[in-house]
């Protein structure tokens, strides 16, 4: 296995090597608490448990990949720190293609670093309709502000990218709510959108967990937990170079995300309602060509169009030429010769609040789970509506030609071309897709809903805890990242207080 | 459970499909998108990889029978189900390969 040799940057965050922090891998390994996974979720809880002085082990199955070591949004980056490349599908009518991270730092690498508070409304429901205790929206939303000073949470200082800005310019043009929403960036004094540094978990809480001593293994796969009755013992893994090793631990914390988790669960005997209630925001994309050049390959805009929120939101997408091509190519035989425009078009999406609901399977003999997603009536057609929608505004903002992303697609270049595309759209033609995965260990004391109890612990288990975004009972309608975040925070916190420690 | 290397299912299906939308890429460049494509179905999660394995073997053996060659033309064509989405999932992988590697691909494949 090969340890990472890079330095890692000063966020707002302490300053740290994480090449010094790394942990060889070894046969036999011990620690009091196991962290599985590195993302948004494991790291917080590293670092919260680690500064309560625990004893603190943190595995990643992929590897540790600075940022500037590949380009953003790019195929590298994809093979280097997605999931299979990035090719990740929930089997269904239609399917819905997914990514998850699978790297140090998890999906906070990768993602678009686009930050919302946690919904008070939503958390609300989620207090009553799952009977959460102690889930206090106030007690989240104090956390998300300690979260927005570690990751530097802030808007632009200085000019958005044209593809942002175009977004922004149609929903006004439409009378419709939009919002820049801050990023999890830090930018030079007035410095536009593109020369922002992502705040990600590498940057910030991992070195935190580091300097107060916690070790960290990458390459290093959970492949099942070892029990004695209700009580995991340890941790069988595998390296990256295939070698064997076994974990010894009191305590574990799964945070390998919603579709890892549940995976990890099943495979060591833990099922109950583990992975039976995936939930996702599905989206549906268009390419849009405007007179001047607005593409940004490297970045994606920073304005959301949230007047039908929460049901539905308009964003825009990673734009790379190749992406470009791809959100053409379900129509390749009308479309094809708009690729040469590419520095014309951005790709923008419509994403949904879906009332649907997944499974994720661990299947016995095989390497990875089957998940599998059913989208509702409900959902197919506000699926419609929203590319429809975001259709319409996109000719407001002034694209001369609109390329939805199903077969059979229309070129939309004014409104009756709309209306054709209202009339053909059909979720089972389009690419749908989605970056946001949750609930499948959702979280309360409604045992006939929920796998895990108000603080994550796995029912049916005494130290077995899900502390990622598998606990949210429901997709909350916004980017989860922050949610995911601040819910982790609470969780390790609870954890530090019941062992009569101070966090 | 082992996996067999899916290059020579998927390559020949990949070569003629990618021949059959972008007459002008040249042979050295369809190689590598081949290759590409071939290295992402192995590198895909069991279930879908198994699917997908099996999918591309029929349409290889079908490939192979006289007048075979057909079937290409067919699926870069029609939506089918199931074996459509293997031609939709090749052609996505080409694509996005092709445009990021040489962005100024022309739409038949060709250079400016």
């Amino acid at each position: 296995m090969t340890a990472h040799t890079g330095t890692i940057q000063t966020g707002t965050a302490r300053t740290g090597t994480a090449r010094d922090s790394l942990t060889a891998a070894q046969p036999r390994l011990i620690t009091d608490v196991l962290i599985i996974g590195s993302g948004a979720g494991g790291a917080t809880t590293a670092a919260v448990l680690a500064e309560a002085g625990i004893d603190v082990l943190v595995v990643e199955e992929g590897p540790w990949v600075d940022q500037d070591e590949v380009r953003p949004f790019s195929l590298e980056q994809m093979d280097r720190q997605y999931r299979a490349g990035g090719v990740t599908v929930a089997l269904g009518l239609p399917s819905i293609a997914y990514t998850e991270g699978r790297c140090a730092g998890g999906g906070t690498e990768v993602n678009s670093g686009l930050y919302f508070r946690p919904p008070a409304d939503v958390v609300d429901r989620w207090r009553t309709e799952y009977r959460i205790n102690e889930l206090d929206a106030d007690q989240l939303d104090a956390i998300a502000a300690e979260v927005e000073t570690a990751l530097s949470v802030s808007t632009v200082p200085g000019k958005t990218t044209p593809a942002s800005e175009l977004l922004r310019d149609g929903a006004i043009a439409l009378g419709w709510k939009q919002n820049e929403i801050p990023r999890w960036m830090t930018y030079p004094p007035g410095g536009d959108a593109v020369t922002g540094a992502r705040q990600s978990m590498t940057r910030t809480y991992l070195p935190r967990a580091f300097a107060a001593g916690a070790r960290m293994v990458v390459g290093c796969r959970v492949d099942r937990l070892l029990s004695l009755g209700s009580r995991a013992l340890a941790a069988e893994v595998t390296y990256a170079d295939g070698s064997p090793g076994t974990i010894r631990c009191r305590s574990v914390f799964v945070c390998g995300g919603a579709i890892q988790s549940p995976a990890i669960l099943q495979r060591s005997g833990i099922r109950g309602l583990v992975g039976k209630s995936l939930a996702v925001h599905p989206t549906v994309k268009l390419a849009a060509r405007f007179a001047d050049e607005v593409n940004v390959p490297d970045d994606v805009p920073v304005h959301q169009v949230k007047e039908f929120a929460p049901d539905l939101s308009f964003g825009g997408s990673a734009s790379q030429p190749g992406l470009v091509a791809l959100a053409l190519s379900d129509q390749w035989a009308t479309f094809s010769s708009a690729v040469t425009d590419w520095r014309r078009i951005s790709v923008y999406y419509a994403a949904i609040t879906s009332e649907g609901r997944g499974v994720v399977r661990s299947l016995p003999g095989l390497r990875d789970p089957l998940v599998t997603y059913r989208l509702t009536h409900r959902d197919r057609e506000l699926l419609r509506s929203g590319l429809s929608r975001l259709a319409l505004l996109m000719l407001e903002a002034g694209a001369d030609s609109v390329y939805p992303s199903f077969r059979g697609a229309p070129c939309v270049r004014n409104r009756a071309d709309l209306a054709v595309m209202h009339d053909r759209f059909g979720a089972s033609k389009a690419g749908v897709m989605t970056v946001h995965l949750c609930s499948t260990v959702p979280l309360g004391e409604d045992r006939g809903r929920c796998a895990a109890d108000s603080f994550g612990r796995v029912h049916g288990t005494s130290n077995v805890w899900v502390n990622d975004a598998s606990l949210l009972p429901t997709a909350p309608g916004v980017n989860p990242q922050a949610t995911v975040m601040a819910l982790a925070i609470r969780n390790a916190r609870h954890f530090v207080e019941s062992r009569g420690l101070t966090s | 459970m082992r996996s067999v290397p899916s290059l020579p299912l998927v390559g020949p299906f990949a070569d003629r499909l990618l021949a059959f939308d972008l007459p002008l890429l040249d042979d050295q460049r369809r190689e590598r998108v081949v290759a590409f494509t071939a290295r992402r179905v192995d590198g895909m999660p069991s279930v879908m990889r198994i699917g997908v394995v099996t999918i591309a073997a029929l349409v290889r053996i079908a490939m192979a029978v006289p007048g075979g060659q057909r079937v290409v033309g067919t699926l870069a064509r029609r939506p089918l189900p199931l074996v459509g989405e293997y031609a939709r999932l090749v052609r996505s992988l080409g694509y996005a390969y092709i445009w990021e590697t040489w962005p100024d691909t022309l739409p038949n494949g060709g250079t400016p």
